[in-house]
């Protein structure tokens, strides 16, 4: 089982690596977005699907990123990509302890309808402070420098699909190896028992509430360099990323793909991502479409495509 | 003998409703003490002001001389006392190693290491195999706790207790729901782990007066609130008038429920 | 004095509406558990079809003075789609309240576009039918007569849902099978009707709400997942489940938007999130709800 996992991950690895030199740049453009969703979801899910607390508000954590990365390069001419990650992720976690302080408290719905009155809350100061944050244009996010090198020769999209989405596969492989350790860390290990059973968690122990403050906070620094890679992806950072329908398509996501896995959030960011544009390219109803999609994983799927991959593998194994 | 753990004057109001009233008692090294009672006499009143969940409105807790008042559980498991419980209270998706290791992670403070594989702890490994072997569950360590028996899931609560190497322990009616066959084979496995895990001393509530009178050096009964009776097995069953306080009203509830 | 009673009015006209909104979430939620995200986009299907709604009822030769009259039916006529949609969520009713949320927002996500579909992209405006209903003085200061009268329809469906809630049979299953489920099934209460007639009132209270407001403002496609933050605001405030709470919840965010607005238009939105948290972490349930952990 843990060398089929590891042949997996290397393979998809590879994958993502070959990919520029067989798809068109367009398509390059699609896959990034999707890698920092992937990076986002990671830290969602520890504290979705593995301390069992759904948040309706992460976008804020994402907007944090994307705004970090705007504020940093186009106001304050902070090139390095590094610092900005590094900058971000401490203004996400610096904005979700206080949050989380008072979240962490709840469960359940509440824990959920909280979350979202905190993004709502920054979206309206995004949206409503025009002097600060730039309104509903947002703010312009201009071209960091990868471990110092400014890859002056290329234009915009060159650097995008070039160097830049290496960097950001990279980038998700780092923290998909940390993730993986965190998950499986005695740390983690009091996470699930928290989620099964709270109150007997506490008795053997667990510091239930801190431990959910710091799951809390991981979750939202890898929302911020999530939405950090975005911004640079679409040089823009702007009031609707904080909005709570962009926290629903991140629970999306997330079921799409199957919570109860690790790698479940990871598909289910690639697949929303594909299913999106091409839906968008098909029809102007695309919503339509793509809650139906929700409709139909959340009926007959609950454990995403990652499950439905596992029931038809044993299912093949069985015969 | 010294004593572990003591009430010293307990009350617990609950609005007007006096839940309990001036309890005093004292569990002393060695002690196998069991709280009985009628339902709603306030034994899981006292249990959970015992534990800590609960914070008296008059009185004191003192484990090991300190003040334990409403400390919470997390707390109460640093200090020393577990508690295992009366409803099967588990994790339904971990599996046995999992649920013991959650105990034995606590108890050597590693809870707080976020990068080490807890599978690949020695430590932690040995420790759980040795307390599920203690327990008969060595062989179930892959299972996940949903498709353990009753008797098995009882077992599995007591045995994640126990890996907190706890000096007192509180059995909340740790056999309920489990076949009366099944109940002392219960009882005989949690006492002689208790000898060979240094327990030093349990607290037992419980509706089998079987049980009790088998397993308990002491009895303190309950009945609105109040301590009727503090005794040793004998002394308590010999004395017609507790008997037909405490033993007839809980008869009395059985054969209705029948 | 005319400003001061321009909030208050204002304020009081648009908790009238969200009132109808909340109040239906609060219904759904007290009987169902679900918190039903799509409340919003009842709200706004409402306003939609009442603009249609009376547009036909122009063409039809319909006398003004029975518009509002029309915008009710029109709202109530929409909950037809109640049962469908309840079917569809019985679905996960004994599922984890993520998918229940889920389910939800993908309602959410449809309707933007059955909307769209059907009036288009473009902001849909019903003209000047509120002035109709002209102008009423007291003293010295004024206000439309139509948003009056909004205010007192929903104080007339606000006692009419008290008085079904307290005095009819179903309204005491009601309320028992809120209280605890298990046993109302036990009892015999036929779940199927009762959740499915539930869910059909509290689309009605959406779909009313939302006809009720479209003589005075656009309709417009954010109205949904606008609208579902505020009701969401109300309900917190109020505390989840409590029909009072939903009042009160109603009146506090109408009357502080409209404060809002007209002092320092940039604390619109953010003051009334800073009260539902504020609320939270003083009275976590809400000023009406039972205690929650």
């Amino acid at each position: 089982m843990k060398t089929a996992v590891g042949v997996f991950v290397l393979a998809a690895l590879a994958t993502l690596f070959a990919l520029p030199s067989v798809l068109s740049a367009y398509y390059i453009t699609l896959v990034l977005p999707a890698v920092a969703y992937a990076i986002a979801l990671l830290g969602f899910n520890l504290l979705f699907g593995y301390t069992g607390l759904l948040s309706f508000g992460h976008a804020l954590y994402v907007a944090v990123g994307a705004y970090g990365a705007a504020v940093l390069s186009s106001k304050l001419g902070i090139k390095s990509f590094e610092l900005v990650l590094l900058l971000s992720g401490a203004a996400a976690v610096a904005a979700a302890i206080p949050v989380a302080l008072l979240s962490v408290r709840y469960e359940k719905i509440f824990f959920g309808i909280l979350t979202l009155a905190f993004g709502m809350l920054f979206h309206s100061f995004l949206f409503k402070f025009y002097d600060i944050t730039g309104g509903d244009t947002g703010i312009r996010v201009l071209r960091p420098s990868l471990f110092g090198n400014e890859f002056k020769d290329l234009d915009k999209t060159a650097f995008l699909v070039g160097p830049f989405y290496y960097y950001c596969v990279g980038l998700l492989a780092i923290l998909g190896f940390v993730m993986w350790r965190i998950v499986h860390s005695p740390f983690g290990l009091h996470l699930v028992a928290s989620r099964e059973n709270r109150r007997k968690s506490e008795y053997l122990g667990v510091r239930v509430r801190f431990f959910r403050l710091i799951a809390f906070s991981i979750s939202a620094f890898y929302c911020a360099v999530g939405g950090a890679i975005l911004a640079i992806n679409t040089g823009q950072a702007d009031p609707e990323l904080a909005y709570w329908t962009h926290s629903g398509e991140l629970v999306f996501m997330a079921v799409l793909g199957g919570f109860a896995n690790f790698f479940g959030p990871l598909v289910g960011a690639f697949t929303f991502i594909f299913l999106k544009s091409e839906l968008m390219g098909l029809t102007q109803f695309w919503r339509f479409w793509l809650g139906l999609t929700l409709i139909v994983i959340v009926v007959l799927f609950p454990r995403g495509l990652v499950g439905v991959g596992q029931d038809l593998w044993t299912r093949l194994h069985k015969r | 003998m010294s004593t572990i753990l003591e009430t010293v004057g307990v009350g617990k109001m609950y609005g007007d409703f006096v839940a309990l009233d001036d309890v005093s008692l004292a569990i002393a090294e060695g002690e196998l003490v069991s709280i009985v009672g009628p339902n709603g006499a306030g034994k899981t009143t006292l249990v959970n002001v015992l534990t800590g969940l609960l914070k008296p409105t008059a009185g004191l807790v003192r484990f090991r001389g300190q003040d334990i008042a409403g400390i919470g559980p997390v707390m109460l498991a640093r200090r020393g006392m577990a508690r295992a419980f009366q409803l099967v209270h588990i994790f339904p998706a971990m599996t046995v190693r999992q649920t013991i290791a959650v105990a034995v992670v606590s108890q050597e403070g590693k809870g707080l290491r976020f990068f080490s594989a807890v599978d690949d702890d020695r430590g932690v490994r040995d420790r759980v195999r040795e307390v599920a072997s203690i327990f008969g569950l060595e062989r179930k360590l892959e299972t996940e706790a949903r498709y353990l028996s009753q008797g098995e899931k009882k077992l599995l609560d007591i045995a994640s207790a126990f890996a907190l190497q706890p000096e007192v322990i509180l059995l909340d009616e740790p056999t309920s729901g489990v076949s009366s066959a099944d109940k002392h084979g219960i009882m005989r496995n949690v006492v002689d782990a208790a000898k060979k895990a240094g327990v030093k001393a349990i607290i037992l509530v419980e509706h089998d007066m079987d049980l009790v009178a088998e397993y308990s050096t002491r009895i303190v009964a309950l009945t609105a609130g109040k301590v009727l009776a503090d005794r040793p097995p004998a002394a308590f069953f010999s004395d017609p008038e507790i008997v037909a306080a405490i033993v007839g009203k809980m008869v009395g509830r059985l054969a209705k429920e029948a | 004095m005319t400003a001061l009673f321009d909030i208050v009015f204002g304020g009081v006209f648009h908790a009238a509406v969200l009132f109808l909104v909340a109040a239906g979430l609060q219904l759904v939620f007290g009987v169902q558990k679900i918190v039903n995200l799509a409340c919003g986009s009842f709200y706004a299907l409402g306003a939609y079809f009442g603009i249609s709604a009376v547009n036909w009822a122009i063409a039809a030769g319909v006398p003004p003075v029975l518009f509002l009259p029309v915008l009710i039916l029109s709202g109530i006529v929409l909950g037809a789609i109640g049962p469908f949609i309840e079917a569809l969520l019985r679905t996960v009713y004994d599922r984890d309240e993520a998918f229940q949320l889920l389910l939800t927002f993908a309602l959410v996500l449809m309707f933007q576009d059955v909307l769209r579909y059907f009036w288009g992209a473009n902001p849909q405006q019903l003209g000047d039918i509120a002035s109709l209903y002209g102008s009423i003085q007291l003293g010295a200061v004024k206000g439309p007569a139509y948003n009056l009268l909004v205010i007192l329809a929903s104080i007339v469906i606000a006692l009419g849902i008290g008085a079904f809630l307290q005095k009819t049979n179903f309204g005491r299953i009601l309320r028992a099978t809120a209280e605890n489920r298990e046993m109302a099934l036990a009892l015999g209460v036929n779940a199927r009707v009762m959740y499915a007639s539930v869910f059909t009132l509290g689309t009605i209270l959406g779909t009313v709400g939302g006809a009720l407001v479209v003589p005075t403002a656009a309709a417009s496609l954010d109205m949904p997942v606008e609208l579902v933050v505020e009701s969401f605001a109300v309900v917190v405030i109020g505390g989840l489940g409590s029909m009072r709470g939903a009042l009160v919840g109603a009146l506090i965010v109408g009357l502080m938007r409209a404060a809002a607005i007209s002092w320092y238009a940039e604390l619109e939105m953010l003051a009334i999130y800073l009260v539902v948290i504020i609320v939270l972490v003083f009275r976590p349930a809400g000023l009406f709800g039972k205690a929650v952990e």
